[in-house]
């Protein structure tokens, strides 16, 4: 005899099923993608991401782009099972694009937020399963407030507004102090450092992450690999050229000898 | 009463006649390739008559605003469902035209129970390099013409024609060539529709001259300066250029101010 008053038994023997699960899967077989970091510097929004996504301990490919521009003023920067996320991000600027044509404006950024909050509420059993798990951040300028915003997901598809800065993915405790660290006791407050500033904040973040996190892919100079940052400013989305990360990284990012 | 081929016919040509009254009153589209893109070019009294379609396609047009509006919609959900499932690459001006707008205006054309659409459509599709550019034109009964250099909608294929003339002779390269070519086509375009219809409602004479155009510049830009005073200028770009995946771009006032004919500036207002 099972166990008196408990409901949720009581409601399984009803024919409840709680939380829908896909496919059983094997996660270690599944390819995941990993750090991704966005924060308020003097100019706007800063998204970072690294390059490395991972099935298990193998690395499956170095030059991932997680940091993805869905239309000229909002950047969606993903972690998690990268079909999924590449699905999604599709699917979002097809949605942006179609209503900017259709209606003739464009969509609100608030409307924005909730078409990628819709997505992962639609993705939740896959998520659930293992299979298709994403947390992403979605930052953009948003044209009624005149400012540029940053927020972050669960894979359920609540949303969070960032004030000052968010990060996902498996690299993501590592940085998490140290943003907090530097925004709280750091020369100044992140939100007021300039664009350079920023970059360097950026590149010593992911390349921590990286230190901590097998998953996550640092910077490979040999191969001339560095993470992908994009600004967003008042003018739109600005993607920084590897030759200057390169240039960046060679004089100031890292420590003089 | 339509049952009889004769009738049928008859009612076609009807419905001819009567379409291409609607047309008179109309404002010429014209939309010419240069060099790094294409520009299109129109005037108009609030309705919008430009519009993008897809990432490299835009869409003129002549007629009644609410048929304009759904077939704009229909080449907007053919383009972007394609878009998505293919790729954008896969989304050419040629296949929506001739599978998808094309059969849908002859059809409504042709059914002569139903209503016809009241409209005239420019196609122009932006190519991956210069020389590449293309442009389709579909008139009301469904036919279409492709071309790569320039392409024109009027009331009538007599006034378009006088437009391809003048067209033909010009050689367009840089953006200011194209500025310059286009709004002067449009305006020989303007002043033979008015030539047409004050012939017809003054004089009862068809033309005054038919066989020669007047290409003046002088002309032409005074008649474009009487225009501007109470018509807006409607000006977009295709630019191969442009660093985003749109190459879509509505020119604003102050960027027609200097690209205009410098005696046409001043009229801006």
């Amino acid at each position: 005899m099972g166990m008196q008053g408990d409901f949720y038994q009581l409601l399984k023997e009803q024919g409840y099923v709680f939380g829908v699960a896909g496919q059983a899967a094997v996660r270690s077989e599944l390819t995941t993608a990993t750090t991704i970091l966005a924060f308020k510097y003097s100019g706007g929004v800063l998204v970072a991401g690294d390059r490395r996504a991972t099935a298990g301990n193998m690395v499956m490919y170095d030059r991932t782009d997680k940091v993805l521009e869905i239309d000229r003023h909002s950047v969606m920067a993903i972690a998690g099972v990268p079909a999924t996320a590449y699905e999604m991000a599709r699917i979002l600027e097809h949605s942006f694009k179609y209503y900017r044509r259709t209606q003739l404006q464009e969509l609100s950024f608030e409307g924005k937020l909730r078409a990628l909050s819709k997505l992962l509420k639609e993705n939740v059993a896959a998520a659930l399963a293992g299979t298709g798990a994403v947390a992403p951040i979605f930052a953009g300028y948003d044209a009624g407030q005149e400012a540029a915003k940053i927020y972050f997901y669960d894979i359920l598809g609540a949303e969070f507004e960032a004030v000052e800065y968010a990060v996902s993915g498996s690299g993501s405790p590592t940085i998490r102090g140290i943003l907090h660290y530097l925004n709280t006791w750091g020369e100044q407050p992140l939100s007021t450092v300039p664009e350079e500033q920023a970059l360097i904040h950026a590149l010593r973040l992911l390349t921590s992450a990286a230190e901590f996190d097998s998953a996550t892919g640092g910077v490979n100079r040999e191969a001339g690999l560095y993470p992908v940052v994009k600004f967003i400013t008042t003018d739109g989305v600005k993607t920084v050229s590897d030759s200057q990360l390169r240039s960046l990284f060679e004089t100031r990012v890292s420590r003089p000898r | 009463m339509y049952e009889e081929p004769y009738r049928w016919v008859e009612a076609v040509g009807n419905r001819r006649q009567y379409l291409d009254d609607q047309f008179k009153e109309g404002t010429p589209v014209v939309g010419v390739s240069y060099e790094s893109g294409i520009l299109l070019i129109t005037m108009n009294r609030g309705t919008p008559k430009l519009y993008e379609i897809y990432d490299r396609l835009a869409l003129g047009g002549m007629g009644h605003p609410a048929d304009l509006e759904k077939l704009r919609f229909n080449l907007l959900e053919m383009a972007h469902v394609e878009g998505f499932n293919r790729s954008a690459s896969d989304v050419t001006g040629s296949r929506l035209v001739k599978y998808g707008i094309a059969p849908v205006i002859k059809q409504a054309f042709e059914e002569v129970f139903k209503a016809p659409f009241i409209v005239k459509i420019l196609l122009a599709e932006l190519g991956q390099k210069s020389g590449k550019d293309g442009f389709l034109t579909v008139n009301y009964d469904g036919t279409f013409e492709e071309n790569s250099r320039y392409a024109v909608l009027a009331a009538t294929s007599a006034v378009e024609e006088e437009m391809i003339g003048y067209l033909r002779q010009q050689s367009v390269v840089s953006l200011k060539d194209a500025m310059d070519v286009a709004i002067r086509t449009w305006a020989i375009g303007d002043r033979a529709q008015r030539s047409v219809q004050e012939g017809r409602e003054d004089h009862g004479d068809a033309q005054k001259d038919p066989d020669r155009p007047v290409t003046d510049t002088a002309t032409l830009d005074a008649h474009l300066h009487r225009c501007i005073a109470d018509k807006t200028i409607e000006c977009a770009l295709l630019d191969r250029h442009a660093q985003v995946p749109s190459k879509y771009r509505v020119l604003n006032t102050d960027e027609l101010r200097t690209m205009l004919p410098q005696d046409l500036r001043s009229s801006l207002t």
